[in-house]
């Protein structure tokens, strides 16, 4: 459909003043507009897909005009790749708005929050669908100011504290990222991903330290080990909601980021050479460093939150050991190069932000019911809450990479994809060892989680005499009607990966 | 359509006949009831008319054929013509003219309901602030040294009057600070012009940059230079000489702060850029761009560092002005075609957020909030004026979608294209540490507990000068072209840069 990117990017924008006045009616207005106009974007990216599958160069562009003296378009284009996580992307606001009414009930400027939340979907979307690399950079630092007064104005305990933490880190690495796309301007005279790929072949000496640059930056906020001190304190102290697109698909545009323009733009100047393999073989062992310590803390981590926090930092390595599987040989054209290994990374950055929001939502769930956090105080709450404990359950399997639950094909994928590798290139032997080795450490975490929290026996039982108002029932139907559409997703994406997988496969041409 | 003397004259003959205007016209508002509406016709009247004369300027000057970029208007043919002044417009003034105007009549919107118009002095206030826009145009629109020597030592030196408002024991304290600072700078000017004149027997712009190429033994342009580079980074606050500058703007009233910050101060880049860009043009006639970018470093270092320590918030948006005189060097120094854009939008980004961030904070400082404490909670408190100053600490801090942004990444750039990368890996980690000390302030803004929780009602007439300035951030930032289309033929106009 015509213009129906651009309609992505200016929905939000333009829903800004009805969502501020529905706010002041009632909030349940407010959310219902956000998760509309969610809904809606979906649904217009969805128009896009049937150009997708057809046009010859497999993707959907729209341009227009921006700063032509600096060479910038606003380009707007979906492949497979990015369609796919925009869709999920909303799919993550959609659920998040229907959350909100009842989890944020009774706090203070709420029109406020909704009209944040709609615009950090712009930057959020916004980062997945543009080719031209200033407005990249724009969506990039756009999302970071909602997220940075979500936070810190709904947050936990010292919640501005986290958010500061959670801006600087990230603005830090940003402007690493700023300096790299300059290099690529100022040296190519190309500000579009595209055309960056091909200008750059001829300057490889100054493109590694532009990918170094890109890449450095990009791991801030994938919060890759040692860049992760951000995370923890930013994903605990937020509110759930909030949560959930931190971990689910903020810290998933690093991911993405790396893919599209680190590996994709830049890394096909210096491919086939010993640099480009030792990057590559750099980026796999930082995901096994990240993939370990995540795991590792989370075992024994006792706040709901952080546990799931550290759990998104092995995830991250999940996702940066599945990038360094892209094939170090030089190609000839094309934008990107689908192995097994990277569409299963892509595949793993949708399925993990459908699970980890889903964990994160349900943990939101469990201590608004509750107003607890340390799991050591927790337990029993199966039987109170069965709805919350299905979904935590799901999640947590999902997120443990057991079937049929949707993390469980994409790192299957991404295994698959690293044993095909093994056979020309040892030295991922060991990486993929650990890789697998850290799955089980997964599964304990999160067997650990849903067990301290849900089955185990209550820690303490409630007083005869505790009236009606505190006794400890499931959530409401809107944080129902929430967590069941993440675990619908989970499932889907579970047993039925097909679209998804299709959809992204699309992008590569081996 | 031409371009004749009356077009050049009209908006500085009409900006000082209305400077001198208003105080007689005073006379008569004072004897009206509603004195602040007598007093908003009036600039209405006369923004009118000075809008009208540099709209007409600059759109016979846009509508003359490209290849003929400078228009020099001489007073006089005759055998002295080289001792006359000249007038001379080309797309640099043009666009500077434009600013100024804008910026100046927001500001006494500003000033109008800041500074109380029933006070006894407030009408001079106003006659001065008029006065030194049109030294300020006037020195953008002269053509030889003397002459911009001229009307900007008015513009520098008159800016005291403003600054001396208060008349209070610190204002009187950094105005002779500054005052002192603008004598040297005007005496090692003097010295140095007049070696310029020993040497080449002209002031003429053009005739001595054409001597100068010509000139073979160097040593004495040398000399020349220093003392003019001294003077002039003097005025424009460059690290070391940078000291007056924070005091001088945070003891002024914030009206002035935001007047001096948005037009003197950007009057002072200009004239750099004119003399070292236009006239001493690097290679050609003297290679200063390794001092310069020496010098660039240690002014945003500084400007940044001594910010990181401030905790009176004028103060801290007065070690802000430091370091972006800092930005734009660096964009000087790189001398590309996108370095001297980027430099040029920042004179206007940069001019309209420090103005907004001091009329925004001058609001906050009118209930006694100062100190990074008192601003504990001011979000919620008053929460318009701090939005205002919010968007102004983002457009700072360079984040899109504000102006500052695209700003800050042409000057970056220009700075790798130049090969300074080094030059932009210090300006960015300075930008991180500028985002760091910005954020602390939107923590306390937004992230402390007041002391009391009573909302303050905040004045919604000085409100509306603010918010124009905030808009004008934002609609540059998210269009830039609107700004860079003014700007091209300056860039056309320079054929020795790349």
């Amino acid at each position: 459909m015509l213009y129906s990117l651009l309609l992505v990017f200016l929905l939000p924008a333009l829903g800004v003043p009805f969502v501020y006045f529905g706010g002041k009616k009632s909030s349940k207005l407010a959310a219902a507009i956000v998760a509309l106009i969610a809904l809606i974007n979906i649904a217009l990216v969805l128009t896009t897909v049937p150009t997708i599958l057809t046009s010859p160069e497999r993707r959907y562009m729209e341009e227009y005009a921006w700063i032509p003296v600096l060479n910038s378009h606003f380009t707007l284009f979906v492949d497979g790749i990015s369609a796919s996580i925009a869709i999920i992307t909303l799919v993550l606001i959609v659920a998040a708005a229907c959350f909100s009414v009842k989890y944020m009930e009774g706090k203070k400027n709420l029109p406020v929050y909704y009209v944040l939340l709609s615009l950090l979907s712009i930057g959020l979307v916004g980062v997945f669908i543009t080719s031209n690399l200033l407005l990249f950079y724009f969506c990039w630092e756009l999302m970071l100011l909602p997220a940075y007064f979500i936070i810190g104005s709904w947050g936990y305990r010292e919640a501005y504290r986290a958010a500061f933490k959670f801006f600087i880190f990230t603005h830090a690495g940003a402007v690493f990222v700023l300096l790299g796309i300059g290099a690529i301007y100022m040296v190519t005279g190309a500000t579009d991903m595209f055309a960056a790929q091909t200008a750059l072949l001829s300057v490889p000496d100054l493109a590694k330290w532009i990918i170094i640059a890109l890449t450095a930056g990009f791991a801030v906020k994938m919060a890759i080990v040692p860049l992760h001190m951000w995370l923890p304190d930013a994903h605990s102290e937020a509110p759930a909601t909030m949560s959930a697109l931190l971990s689910g698909v903020i810290i998933s545009a690093g991911a993405y980021a790396i893919l599209r323009l680190s590996l994709g733009a830049v890394f096909p100047a210096v491919a086939g050479t010993d640099f480009g393999v030792t990057f590559l073989h750099g980026l796999a062992v930082f995901g096994v460093i990240s993939a370990f310590f995540g795991a590792f803390i989370a075992l024994v981590e006792t706040d709901i939150k952080r546990i799931i926090a550290y759990s998104s930092i092995a995830h991250m390595g999940y996702i940066l050991f599945g990038l360094s599987l892209y094939p170090s040989e030089p190609l000839v054209g094309g934008a990107l190069a689908l192995t097994t290994a990277i569409t299963g990374t892509v595949f793993h950055i949708l399925t993990h932000a459908v699970s980890k929001g889903l964990l994160f939502l349900s943990a939101g769930a469990v201590m608004h019911q509750t107003e607890q956090r340390d799991i050591r105080e927790m337990g029993g709450l199966s039987g109170k809450m069965p709805f919350t404990t299905a979904s935590a359950v799901i999640s947590g399997l999902s997120i443990a990479g057991s079937p049929p639950f949707a993390c469980f094909i994409s790192e299957f994928l991404i295994f698959v994809g690293a044993f095909d590798i093994i056979r020309t290139n040892a030295f991922y032997l060991i990486p993929t060892v650990f890789m697998l080795i850290a799955t089980v450490f997964s599964l304990a975490y999160s067997l650990r989680f849903v067990y301290r929290i849900f089955i185990s026996a209550a820690k303490t039982e409630p007083a005869p005499s505790v009236d009606e108002k505190h006794k400890i029932v499931d959530v409401p139907n809107s944080m129902k009607l929430a967590l069941l559409i993440l675990v619908i997703f989970v499932v889907l994406l579970g047993v039925y990966p097909t679209f998804f997988i299709n959809l992204i496969n699309t992008v590569g041409f081996i | 359509m031409m371009v004749g003397i009356f077009d050049v004259a009209f908006p500085l003959v009409s900006l000082v006949t209305f400077s001198l205007l208003t105080i007689p016209v005073f006379r008569l508002i004072r004897k009206t009831t509603h004195k602040t509406a007598a007093a908003l016709v009036w600039f209405a009247i006369v923004f009118a008319v000075v809008f009208f004369a540099v709209a007409n300027l600059a759109l016979r000057y846009y509508a003359l054929p490209s290849p003929q970029p400078f228009i020099s208007l001489s007073l006089s043919d005759t055998a002295l013509s080289w001792l006359s002044s000249v007038f001379m417009i080309d797309g640099i003034s043009v666009y500077m003219a434009l600013m100024f105007t804008a910026v100046c009549a927001v500001t006494l919107l500003y000033s109008v309901f800041y500074i109380n118009p029933k006070e006894r002095p407030s009408e001079r206030y106003y006659a001065v602030m008029l006065l030194l826009t049109a030294a300020v145009v006037g020195a953008v629109f002269s053509g030889d040294l003397l002459t911009m020597f001229i009307f900007w030592e008015a513009a520098a030196a008159g800016s005291s009057f403003l600054m001396l408002y208060r008349k209070n024991r610190t204002s009187l304290n950094s105005t002779l600070k500054y005052i002192v600072m603008i004598v040297i700078a005007s005496a090692f000017i003097v010295f140095g012009l007049s070696l310029v004149f020993g040497i080449t027997g002209t002031l003429n712009f053009w005739a001595v940059k054409e001597a100068l190429i010509a000139l073979s033994d160097k040593s004495l342009l040398i000399l020349a230079f220093i003392f003019i580079a001294a003077g002039y980074a003097i005025e424009s606050a460059i690290v070391p000489f940078h000291f007056w500058l924070p005091d001088a703007y945070a003891a002024a009233p914030s009206s002035t702060s935001a007047f001096l910050s948005a037009v003197i101060d950007q009057g002072s880049y200009y004239v750099l850029i004119r003399v070292l860009v236009y006239i001493l043009a690097p290679t050609a006639v003297l290679d200063w761009t390794l001092m310069l970018a020496v010098m660039a470093a240690f002014t945003m270092i500084v400007g940044n560092l001594f910010a990181l320590i401030q905790n009176n918030v004028k103060m801290l948006i007065g070690n802000i002005c430091v370091a972006d005189v800092g930005y734009n060097l660096v964009a000087i120094t790189s001398l590309t075609s996108d370095g001297l854009r980027g430099n040029l939008y920042f004179f206007l980004i940069g001019g309209v957020t420090t103005a907004l961030a001091f009329m925004a904070v001058g609001i906050i400082n009118h209930y006694g909030f100062k100190s990074l404490q008192d601003f504990s909670g001011i979000g919620r408190k008053m929460p318009l004026s701090s939005l205002a100053l919010l968007m102004a600490a983002l457009s700072f801090a360079g984040m899109p979608p504000f102006g500052g942004f695209i700003a800050k990444y042409m000057v970056f750039t220009s700075a790798i294209e130049a090969k300074l990368a080094w030059l932009a890996v210090i300006g960015v980690v300075m930008s991180v540490i500028q985002v760091a000390y910005l954020f602390r302030l939107v923590n306390y803004m937004y992230g402390k507990k007041p002391a009391d929780e009573t909302r303050i009602k905040e004045p919604v007439k000085l409100l509306i000068p603010v918010f124009i300035l905030a808009g004008a951030i934002i609609i540059f930032g998210l269009f830039p072209q609107i700004v860079l289309n003014l700007i091209e033929p300056v860039i056309r106009q320079l054929p020795f840069i790349p």
